[in-house]
């Protein structure tokens, strides 16, 4: 069945890139899977699934560039689900890596030193503990140096492979390792999740948009719209994590959609800094069904309700698309 | 007539790299603006970027290395540790990348002199370490450095050390060779083992799981830096045809026939060779020797060079707080075994830049006089005189410590 | 020393069952020593724990690779080539199966060449717990085993699972579960001692290690695409199971896999790598037809045949 599927899986196509036009839907995905399975990854887990579709998107000419994280693992000596390059580099740099990379790439070009048909894509590829916090110095010089490349945030809201404790993607309420409820603090982690949108546009990007392993459409769309730009295009995935998240493996796809339905998580993108939403929902769903399904916030129900925090998050919420004239 | 600084870049120039990332801080500022104003005007075809940090910094230019391009950075103390996880991870990754470290005392107190706590803290990391003891050195160590890093037995990350201001900012006579000579002794690198292209994907820098495979990783590092003894050799030999000057592992001054040793590395060992020219004045069989291959240890070269000598003094500018002098240690550890072993004594000199002055010297030289009519090599001790003492006392009072 | 091997799925409580043995031991008054192996693997994956109990010091660390015992807590490890359960079990040694067969249809159907002691400690989880848990179960079994005392028993489930779970009915409903699995199980007479011996069976050499060059030893990897071989179908409690009937052949559990795990076949339906997939079931979650559905691993080998 194996050696069935490996055929299967190239779809029949050798290397070459495939030009792709927008897609109208699940059917129009590419058949090619540029990201084997047999990694390490926990069952279920979110950002595979995201990182699946953005790898269709990208095509096998690329350079993955990652920094510590959950993803670390996927290649693992001497194993890698790739066909394409990777290159691990630590927490903190993986923008500088791919700053690195992309210059050496481009002078040894330059120089006749390197056939053009050897050129990559670079792509870096973090979680949010790096993305938010870490590595916020080398994402923002890197974007400031309008480095062509992609950065792929798949964003767990936590530090996932350390098993589990709060970052700056953490949201408000959140149990995490670090902020566990107590008789003193039952709410978990106090502080607001970074907007990490927000900083990244501030640099006003080419391209940046958010995504969702569940709108598999619309992220490779956006991957396609990007394409066309030369500089930073930035992506970041709610990624649901079934250990983290304390949800079963078989709930991340219906949690990544209740993301987006309740409004937790606005699918938008902005080019060169413009704003538009790319999916609306058109009755917003109550926040509280995305959280009580969640081991995570099971303490703002159990054994007392939290009122006032299951309020502030559904304000949040309501505040965040009555600023942007789309809660209707 | 060149700083160690403009001898630096013209070493990084003549090796035509490729791609320079950088991170100002003092003293190697003056290398990275000559190479900016070099790429700026055309005498130079290589790609400039400065970074947000040295941490930045190192992972650029290790990555572009492991690219395929020939990439050079520097920096100094702060710098040096403010990147030292990538020292690790580069090295790791088997990429021949040249830095220059310029030598600075390591905050707290933070300070601008130089002293070696800064490039010894990266002496387990993987990378080659050659140190300068002047200007000419530090342009052809560049040269060498590159011919060393990326020679298929060895592809390993080096460090070419020199001390901030005494050797970046001070001006000498240098020679700068001809490129196309240069060219002949360094060939364009073409990496077999560690690139990026289309058609030949590679995973670079892959986890492992498990002890055994971490202890093959690593241990070929070993392997290869030890065949770096080597083939070291072979290079310093060849740039000796090629620029008619001959850089040893380690270099003897006055030492064949002397009893008395000091052991020094990079600017200070010249002051070093004044004091073992005084002392040979007075009629003590002195001698120096200076360690320029720091990583791999010359072994073999150092205890050529002192097994049988009657006492060795090492003069550590770097002090492993709680243990002492980090050169004692390791040449004790070289001599331990021999039969015909110099009394070997320890001092700590020059910390911060402090000036080591004859009179200094001269104590050394008498301590091991005296430790060798003993055979008492005495403890470690710190190389710091009453005048200087007044001095602090002085500072402390002005603190209101006094 | 008695050397325990437990090994299980991730989430059915190897690692919780191995410190519940240890604390047991300890409060006996053993030296005790547990330890979780960690691997690559975040949750799902097989997961195996390590427990010794001696009268002396313990002078060990690390994996057990030669025990005296193996609990093996899911009986389709078994028969998984990268999991090896049984690997190095000393001779005279115990395999302790969850299995509702008896011990000599086990050792038949499994060719074990060792003492075989079987319990379906499953289906008194579910019973007893209401959840498929087996922690405390397996801890209870393997007290009883090397002979550690009801009340000590008792003690260490209360001690570990208190700081794990907060629902006090839940752990009273443990502390039955474990005693009743450690009264189920009827030890056998064999020769394992309880005195420290020396593992080291089979000598090994010491090598001095050969250069390579970069390009041999630097850790890149120049292979593509292989982690297939890892075989992470190993990782499954539940397979997805396929009924065609229904398919529309809309792609959506195709789009939905994490792992790219289903294939389409010739004729445009969808089918599962079944050799990689983890189990996860989004699939399963995601079918808006009736094609899939989800059978345990234990019967799915059986119904099913792989
Ligand atoms: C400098 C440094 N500090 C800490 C760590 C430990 N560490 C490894 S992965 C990780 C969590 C990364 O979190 P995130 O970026 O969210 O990715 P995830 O693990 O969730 O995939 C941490 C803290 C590290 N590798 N390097
Ligand atoms: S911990 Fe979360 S993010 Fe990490 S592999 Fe598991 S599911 Fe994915």
């Amino acid at each position: 069945m194996a050696g069935n599927g490996a055929i299967k899986r190239d779809g029949g196509k050798g290397v070459k890139d495939m030009v792709m036009e927008r897609i109208k839907s699940i059917k129009d995905i590419p058949p090619e899977e540029n990201m084997l399975p047999g990694t390490p990854t926990c069952a279920g887990c979110g950002g595979l699934l995201a990182l699946r579709h953005c790898m269709k998107a990208l095509g096998r000419k690329i350079v993955i560039v990652n920094a510590a994280g959950c993803f670390t693992l996927l290649t693992i000596y001497p194993y890698t689900p790739f066909k394409n390059s990777w290159l691990y580099t630590a927490m903190a740099c993986a923008p500088a890596g791919a700053q690195g990379i992309r210059d050496a790439l481009d002078i040894l070009i330059k120089k006749g030193r390197l056939d053009p048909d050897e050129n990559l894509k670079v792509v870096v590829l973090t979680g949010d503990g790096s993305a938010y916090d870490m590595s916020l110095s080398s994402t923002s010089g890197a974007i400031n140096r309008n480095l062509d490349f992609y950065y792929i945030c798949y964003d767990n809201e936590a530090y996932g492979n350390t098993g589990v404790q709060w970052s700056g993607a953490t949201p408000f309420a959140s149990k995490t390792g670090t902020t566990p409820p107590g008789m003193l603090s039952p709410i978990g982690a106090e502080l607001a999740k970074k907007d990490l949108f927000a900083i990244w546009n501030s640099h006003k990007p080419p391209y940046l948009a958010t995504i969702s392993p569940a709108h598999p459409v619309d992220l490779i769309n956006k991957f396609k719209k990007a394409e066309q730009y030369k500089g930073p295009k930035l992506f970041i995935a709610l990624s649901p994590c079934p250990p983290g998240w304390g949800i079963d493996p078989s709930y991340t796809v219906k949690l990544a959609k209740l993301a987006v339905d309740t409004g937790v998580w606005a699918l938008k993108e902005a080019v060169f800094g413009n704003l538009k939403h790319t999916v609306v929902p058109k009755r917003f769903k109550p926040v509280e069904e995305y959280l009580k399904v969640q081991g995570r916030f099971a303490h703002l129900f159990k054994p007392v309700r939290q009122e006032g925090a299951l309020n502030k998050i559904q304000e949040g919420v309501d505040e965040y698309w009555n600023r942007h004239k789309l809660l209707l | 007539m060149l700083t160690g600084n403009a001898a630096a870049a013209w070493g990084v120039r003549l090796a035509e790299v490729d791609y320079i990332p950088v991170y100002p801080i003092t003293p190697q500022t003056e290398i990275i603006e000559t190479l900016a104003g070099w790429i700026s005007n055309g005498v130079m075809d290589s790609r400039f970027v400065t970074m947000d940090s040295e941490h930045s910094m190192l992972t650029a230019a290790g990555s572009a290395s492991a690219t395929g391009a020939r990439a050079f950075t520097a920096t100094s103390s702060q710098g040096l540790l403010y990147g030292f996880e990538m020292l690790y991870a580069v090295a790791g990754w088997r990429v021949p990348l040249v830095m220059v470290n310029v030598s600075r005392g390591l905050s707290s107190p933070i300070t601008l002199e130089p002293d070696h706590n800064d490039v010894l803290a990266a002496r387990d990391t993987g990378f080659l370490q050659i140190h300068c003891e002047t200007c000419q050195e530090v342009l052809d160590s560049i040269l060498m450095a590159y011919r060393l890093a990326e020679d298929e037995r060895v592809l390993l990350p080096i460090f070419v050390n020199l001390d901030g201001f005494y050797l970046s900012f001070t001006r000498e006579p240098v020679a700068v060779p001809d490129v196309e000579q240069v060219r002949n002794f360094l060939p364009l690198y073409q990496p077999k083992h560690a690139f990026f292209k289309a058609s030949q994907p590679m995973a670079q820098s892959a986890a492992v799981l498990g002890g055994s495979s971490y202890s093959y990783f690593k241990y070929q590092m070993h392997m290869a830096s030890q065949n770096a003894l080597a083939v070291y050799k072979e290079v310093c030999d060849e740039f000796e045809t090629g620029f008619g000057r001959n850089y040893d592992t380690v270099e003897g001054y006055m030492l064949d026939d002397a009893d008395y040793v000091l052991v020094m590395t990079n600017s200070f060992s010249t002051l070093g060779k004044a004091a073992v020219k005084a002392a040979r004045e007075r009629g003590i069989k002195a001698g120096l020797l200076r360690l320029r291959l720091l990583r791999p240890f010359p072994v073999a070269d150092l205890k050529a060079a002192i097994g049988g000598k009657k006492a060795v003094a090492v003069i550590d500018q770097n002090i492993s707080i709680g243990k002492g002098g980090i050169l004692h240690s390791e040449i004790a550890s070289c001599l331990y075994n021999e039969k015909h072993r110099p009394l070997l004594l320890s001092f700590i000199a020059g910390l911060g830049g402090k000036n080591i002055s004859p009179d200094e010297f001269e104590f050394i030289i008498t301590k091991m006089i005296e430790g060798e009519d003993t055979e008492d090599a005495g403890t470690a001790q710190l190389i710091y005189t009453d005048k200087e003492w007044q001095e602090m006392g002085r500072l402390k009072g002005m603190a209101g410590k006094g | 020393m008695y050397r325990l091997r437990f090994h299980g799925r991730g989430g059915q409580g190897a690692r919780v069952a191995s410190k519940v043995l240890g604390t047991a031991a300890f409060l006996d008054g053993y030296y005790a020593q547990d330890f979780p192996l960690y691997g690559a693997e975040r949750r799902g994956a097989p997961v195996a724990a390590s427990t010794r109990i001696a009268e002396d010091p313990i002078m060990e660390r690390g994996v057990i690779p030669e025990p005296d015992i193996v609990i093996v807590m899911d009986e389709t490890l078994l028969q998984d080539p990268l999991t090896m359960p049984l690997s190095g079990l000393k001779p005279g040694g115990i395999v302790i199966i969850n299995t509702t067969n008896s011990p000599a249809e086990a050792k038949a159907e499994y060719k074990i060449n060792a003492n075989v002691l079987t319990l379906g400690i499953t289906k008194i989880g579910l019973d007893m717990l209401g959840m498929p848990i087996l922690s405390t179960l397996a801890g209870g079994v393997a007290a009883r085993i090397v002979g550690l005392s009801e009340d000590s028993l008792t003690e260490a489930v209360k001690k570990v699972l208190s700081s794990i779970i907060t629902d006090k009915k839940l752990l009273d409903k443990n502390v039955a579960a474990a005693l009743y699995c450690f009264n189920a199980i009827t030890p056998i007479e064999t020769k394992i001692e309880l005195k420290t011996i020396d593992t080291n069976k089979k000598k090994s050499t010491v090598i001095s290690l050969p250069f390579e060059p970069a390009a041999v030893s630097s850790p890149a990897i120049n292979a593509t695409g292989n982690t297939p071989l890892r075989m992470t179908g190993n990782w499954r409690v539940f397979r997805p199971a396929w009924n065609y009937e229904a398919c529309t052949r809309c792609m959506i559990c195709v789009a939905r896999c994490p792992d790219g795990c289903i294939l389409i076949n010739e004729d445009g339906y969808p089918y599962t790598d079944y050799d990689n997939c983890k189990g996860c079931l989004i699939c399963v979650e995601e079918c808006p037809t009736n094609t899939l559905g989800k059978v345990m691993e234990v019967h799915a080998k059986k119904v099913i045949g792989n």
